[in-house]
């Protein structure tokens, strides 16, 4: 579609105009209304062409001043509604230019992208989005959770789950405290454990353990909701490059400079990239051939396995190790140490931080691919990350596990002894007291025995105990210590690597004994996939947490705005971009593939904790009950009607859910076999696309071929073809009533105007191809006048009969056609009374001529034969051996095999191949039998014989067959067309045309293909002179004159043309046989004509 | 400069028109604003009479935008009327409307195509590609890893087979990189 626009669009600005004054005139509503349309579509889509601005302005100036012009002819209501439509535009475009303020470091980004190019800014990107989705969770929790607490809820220090026990009430603002997230900010709204278990608070009534637990699960589920939408989406966007087409190397070429770039480091790391990306390409490109040293790879590729796997299982353990270790220390020590209480946050994120830089070390022995290096290194960055969390997250519920069965113990001790007060606490119980967890563990090794100390609680203790032994808290705690401690450690990993990095480099450079920023330690890269991982890791931990920490989602909030921050200026100061490319474009899923699966994940312990555990008995909103999404059932029971609670409890019979879980699964196993079958059928039609595509193509190329070898020998069969496609044109422009002829125009004026897209060389083409085959049996067929039997068994009679037949029949059948002719064609009045003059006097001589014809046929022969021989090369001996039925087979053979290499021509082969029977062999014959007889009655002499029909019949036949000749006749004019046009790029070629048609018949007579093409001029030259004939004055005359008049009218009157080549070519003819009669006259004549027709016939000759 | 604003109007209602989009108002101001920068002593701020302001290639290669870009002179070439660099207020303006986000993707690789054809001959040959690989590369690759590069490149986008790459060619291979429409532009 826009290959034509662009086309059109160099005048376009001129045409636009033209159109635009020509409609104008008119004042026809209906025209008027289409110009405002035409030139509506021209304001809307002129930013689609490719047009200097400058013609773009006028353009759009004129189709505006015509619309308005002539809309308010037509209507004025539909101007208003569009001033309307344009107001409404201009507010919603003021809108969003306002809007485009409020997100959030769009500048940042901008800038960012325009000095490191759309990789980086992609990570950033990604961290805005998922600032975006944290934004919204905090909303959610806190709008319906943490703001309803505080407000409407108790107020700190009126319930036991709110106060600190007094114990630590003296440290809980120390520092340490505060900050393993203990004391003030364990008894808040920070945590699960805060939360009142009252079903409704304040007076409206808020259900806030309802709404807890719904919001906990409306954090996943809008998580999960808006990470496929984004997916979606993303991969909508990028349908196009789903396709499997294989562009490595265009792609690598024309996509591999980002002209977002606008910084000179960018711009040298960034062409360093594409060298690489090439050099890969090409090594790839070799590598496909050969494999070296399997043996040598593969064991270090095993060897770089095992050491990641054992470093994967080291990290797991040493967390677990950490864990436990951390949890020994609290049953054994008092008083913790700094490190002691973050152990497990600080041995996790050095975990998390050295690791990837170790896999880094051992890729490096792989020697993969880069591309596949990458991919290895994030997976197993993803697994280190996940293993990590796990290992983490199991070692806690772990520890839940225990408190809780300790919590139900001391609970039902409790229950039974609480009376009894002894004053003597043990030391274990002391220990029990400060941490609560640490009790399971003493209970499972003193088993009974310490159930007994139990007993001895004061009830003080059992008080706080509870309190103590609330694992969300606890869990949530955790989360958010590691989230902190991350935050941590990403700042002064920024701080460290890049930061101080980058300053020693640019500054102890100058004074180091080896060039720093370009040797080892350089400048911080900036690894787009690395860092996309800490992020995606990040998020999982707020998933995993946000459960049992409302505000954890909050904290992400402020920890995403830092690191942007910090990122972005760290990124902008002191890192270079990654020699790595990263393809990791907008429309890239991979990021939110990584981030789906780490939600998934994420998910899991969770939503395994929920149903698995039993909620503390003493802290949180869920409290006292058996499991915590019983508070969902309570509520139904409680606070609806009856008639809602039986319709939940029949819906979720298994009665009901079981057959909608089938009902589900049918739904998507069909969704998934129509996505296949669409796929599979999208694929088909792709491939379809893809060989229709090569073998146009192909057809081309063939085509192209076809013509090389047609004008190497440029013969009198090569211009005959042209004939016959032009024949058919000139035919579809007289418009005449027949309908096999119109159906071979249509086809060749088809033919012959699709390839002119492909430039007038591959236009001249298809023609010429056509035309060859059909040439060629047509040529056969004059040698072979008495043979056509044979081959055409309707027409050969006919054909026998003219050569044959005594002049009188001749004679007397033509003058009644002809003059049929000139009645019912007054358009071919012309020609046909020229033809009527000539012929009748003629008719005696043209006999005679006959004669001749008969036997200067094998001159004909001979010439047609070399230029068989010439086109055909092998075909050549056998044609000069054979009599002239061999030729004409031959000839046919030629056609059909021809018809198999040459696809290109295959249709209209096989039109002809059809109609054989019936016009174009008829065709074939005429056009052969004017050349044997020189004259169109002599032509057509046969039909009254042959076909023995009513007169009327005769002459409509007759009509069409004589018309038919002449388009043949015109045909010549077609030849020197291609000709031409091919030569000299030229329009006007009628003339010229007919002149190589004629010279190429000279050529036939001469025998002299191989001459130098300044030889055709001296041939013409000499040939003219003993044609010449008292009649054929008449014709030379008109002929010059005529011809004159097409070179000026060139196609644009084909008829006029066709006419005036119909006598020189019959002038030609005639000249031949006549040749050896009356050498003299009408020499100056001739030598004019030819003259004129030098240029032509050298150009042609050239060809 | 309210009131060169009032006289811009004009013109930028009608770039508007043409590019348009949400941002074109202000973007045909700033572009107006960044041409005008680049030589305040020859462009006017009034340009009602249309004056016929050009400015030559070195002035437009020196802004931060196309100085690191390889292509910024062939860039400058596409874009002017003459085809010598050196552009008028539209050209400038066409130049960084096809280059912005806004432009239709047809649009982008068609000019992405006239860019890359170094020759102006209606065809991506290998020269064209040689070319591009050094300019690219910085003339980093030895010759028969261009060549290499360009003769894959031709095979695998070439459908015609007629060795060099058309505008259909080059189209329907660009339009289906994921990363062209986010790296053909520049932002201003």
């Amino acid at each position: 579609k826009h290959v034509n626009l662009f086309t059109g669009t160099s005048n376009s600005c001129n045409s636009d105009e033209d159109v635009g004054e020509e409609k104008a005139e008119s004042h026809d509503p209906e025209q008027i209304f289409q110009n405002i349309q035409y030139q509506k579509e021209i304001m809307s889509n002129i930013r689609c062409r490719p047009w200097p601005m400058r013609q773009k302005l006028r353009a759009l100036r004129q189709a505006k001043e015509i619309v308005l012009r002539y809309e308010g002819r037509l209507t004025r209501t539909r101007g208003y509604q569009a001033a309307g439509a344009e107001l409404w535009r201009k507010f919603i475009r003021l809108a969003y230019n306002f809007v485009v303020i409020f997100i959030p470091w769009e500048m940042r980004i901008k800038k960012i992208e325009s000095h490191f190019g759309s990789g980086v800014a992609s990570y950033f990107i990604f961290l805005r989005w998922l600032f975006g989705i944290n934004i919204v969770l905090t909303i959610m929790t806190g709008a319906f959770v943490v703001l309803p607490e505080l407000l409407a809820g108790a107020p700190f220090g009126s319930t036991v789950s709110k106060t600190i026990p007094k114990e630590h009430l003296s440290s809980a603002q120390d520092l340490d405290t505060i900050w393993s997230l203990g004391g003030y900010l364990q008894y808040s709204v920070l945590f699960y454990g805060y939360y009142g278990r009252d079903r409704k608070i304040g007076k409206a009534g808020y259900r806030l353990p309802l709404a807890y637990f719904l919001v906990g699960m409306a954090v996943f589920a809008y998580s999960f909701i808006i990470l496929l939408k984004k997916m979606a989406k993303n991969s909508r966007m990028s349908l196009a490059s789903a396709s499997d087409e294989n562009y490595t190397f265009c792609w690598r070429l024309f996509c591999a400079w980002d002209y977002l770039i606008g910084n000179p480091e960018a711009a040298e790391s960034k062409a360093a990239a594409i060298v690489n990306s090439i050099r890969e390409a090409i090594l790839e490109e070799q590598e496909k051939k050969k494999s070296k040293n399997l043996a040598v790879t593969i064991s270090l590729r095993i060897i770089a396995n095992i050491l990641v796997l054992l470093s994967l299982a080291g990290s797991i353990y040493i967390i677990y190790f950490v864990v436990d270790r951390s949890q020994r220390l609290e049953r054994t020590k008092k008083e913790l140490t700094l490190w002691e209480k973050n152990e497990v946050s600080v041995v996790v994120s050095l975990i998390t931080m050295i690791a990837p830089s170790a896999f880094e070390l051992v890729a490096a022995l792989e020697m993969y691919h880069p591309r596949t290096t990458l991919r290895f290194q994030l997976a197993r960055v993803l697994v280190l990350y996940l293993g990590n969390l796990y290992s983490l997250i199991i070692a806690l519920l772990d520890k839940v596990d225990s408190m809780s069965v300790t919590a139900s113990n001391s609970t039902s001790s409790l229950a039974t002894k609480t009376l009894s007060k002894d004053d003597n606490l043990t030391v274990p119980n002391v220990q029990m007291e400060r941490n609560g967890f640490v009790t399971s563990e003493e209970h499972r090794t003193q088993g009974l025995a310490v159930s007994d100390s139990l007993v001895n609680q004061t009830i003080s203790f059992s008080t706080q105990n509870p309190q103590d032994q609330c694992w969300e808290t606890y869990v949530g705690q955790e989360m958010l210590k590691l989230s902190i401690i991350d935050m941590i450690f990403t700042v002064a990993s920024i701080l460290l690597i890049d930061f101080f990095r980058g300053l020693c480099v640019r500054y102890l450079s100058d004074c180091w004994c080896w060039d720093l920023e370009s040797k080892f330690p350089e400048y911080g890269e900036f690894k787009i996939a690395e860092n996309v991982l800490h992020l995606v890791y990040n998020q999982g931990m707020i998933w995993m947490g946000a459960f049992f920490s409302p505000c954890l989602p909050a904290f992400n909030v402020l920890k995403l705005i830092g690191l942007m921050y910090l990122r972005s200026w760290a990124v902008l100061t002191c890192n270079v971009p990654h020699q790595q490319v990263f393809r990791a474009s907008r429309s890239n899923n991979f990021y939110l593939a990584m981030l789906l699966f780490m939600l998934f994940l994420c998910m899991l312990p969770t939503i395994f904790a929920i149903a698995r555990y039993k909620p503390s008995l003493s802290c949180g909103p869920f409290s006292g009950q058996e499991k915590i999404y019983d508070i969902v059932s309570e509520t139904i029971q409680n606070d609806f009607p009856t008639w809602f609670n039986t319709v939940i409890t029949y819906i979720s019979s298994p009665v009901v859910v079981l057959p909608a879980l089938l009902l589900l699964f049918m739904l998507i196993y069909y969704l998934q076999s129509i996505a296949r079958s669409l796929k599979f059928t999208n694929n088909q039609l792709r491939m379809k696309i893809q060989t229709e595509r090569t073998e146009d193509k192909k057809k081309v190329v063939q085509m192209a071929v076809g013509k090389l070898v047609t004008f190497i020998n440029l013969d009198s069969s090569c211009t005959n073809f042209c004939f016959l496609a032009r024949i058919q044109n000139l035919d579809a422009n007289d418009k005449r009533p027949e309908q096999e002829t119109d159906i071979i125009s249509q086809e060749s004026s088809v033919r012959s105007s699709t390839p002119r897209k492909n430039g007038s060389v591959l236009n001249f083409e298809s023609p010429v191809s056509k035309g060859t085959r059909i040439q060629t049996i047509s040529q056969s067929v004059p040698q072979t006048v008495p043979a056509t039997d044979v081959a055409r068994p309707v027409n050969a009679t006919p054909t026998a009969a003219t050569s044959l037949t005594p002049a009188p029949s001749v004679s007397s059948a033509q003058k009644p056609r002809n003059d049929h002719i000139t009645n019912r064609y007054p358009s071919v009045v012309h020609r046909s009374a020229s033809e009527l003059c000539k012929t009748k006097p003629y008719t005696p001589v043209t006999f005679k001529k006959h004669t001749e014809d008969v036997h200067s046929d094998p001159l004909f022969r001979k010439a047609i034969r070399q230029v068989n021989s010439d086109n055909l090369g092998a075909g050549a001996p056998v044609f000069l051996g054979c009599r002239p039925y061999a030729t004409r087979y031959f000839l046919v053979n030629e056609k059909e095999s021809r018809k198999k290499s040459l696809r290109s021509a295959s249709r209209l082969q096989r039109h002809f191949r059809k109609e054989e029977p019936g016009d174009i062999i008829e065709l074939y014959p005429r056009h052969i039998r004017r050349y044997v007889v020189r004259t169109p009655h002599q032509l057509y002499s046969p039909h009254p014989s042959e076909d023995e029909e009513d007169e009327e019949e005769l002459e409509r036949e007759f009509m069409n067959r004589s018309h038919r000749p002449r388009s043949l006749s015109d045909l010549r004019p077609a030849p020197r067309f291609y000709i031409g046009e091919r030569a000299d790029g030229h329009v006007l070629m009628s003339k010229d045309l007919a002149r190589v048609h004629y010279k190429s018949w000279d050529d036939g007579f001469e025998l002299d293909l191989d001459r130098p093409p300044y030889a055709y001029k001296k041939v013409h030259l000499n040939h003219p002179e003993p044609r010449v004939k008292p009649k054929s004055k008449q014709k030379l005359e008109q002929s010059l004159t005529e011809s004159d008049s097409i070179s000026i009218e060139s196609s644009s009157d084909p008829q006029n043309s066709s006419n005036d080549q119909y006598i020189q070519v019959i002038h030609s003819k005639d000249k031949y046989p006549k040749a050896g009669t009356k050498p003299t006259k009408k020499k100056s004549k001739n030598s004019v004509d030819l003259s004129m027709s030098e240029p032509g016939e050298l150009v042609c000759s050239n060809v | 400069m309210h009131q060169c604003r009032l006289i811009l109007w004009n013109i930028v209602l009608v770039y508007e028109n043409i590019n348009d989009s949400t941002k074109s108002l202000s973007l045909c101001l700033r572009l107006f604003y960044r041409y005008r920068d680049l030589a305040p002593q020859l462009v006017p701020l009034d340009y009602r009479g249309r004056p016929a302001v050009t400015l030559p290639y070195g002035l437009i290669a020196s802004m931060p935008e196309l100085k690191d870009n390889p292509f910024r002179q062939r860039i400058a070439e596409v874009f002017s009327e003459r085809g010598d660099g050196n552009m008028t207020l539209d050209d400038f303006l066409d130049m960084f409307s096809v280059l912005s986000e806004m432009a239709p993707r047809d649009l982008k690789a068609y000019y992405a195509f006239k860019i890359y054809d170094f020759n102006n001959d209606d065809y991506i040959c290998k020269s064209d590609l040689e070319k591009t690989v050094n300019k690219l590369t910085r003339n980093e690759l030895t010759p028969e890893e261009v060549s290499l590069a360009c003769d894959k490149v031709i095979y695998e986008a070439d459908v015609d087979n007629d060795g060099k790459l058309s505008l259909e060619d080059f189209q329907h291979m660009i339009l289906r990189a994921p990363d062209f429409l986010s790296t053909f532009h520049i932002r201003i």
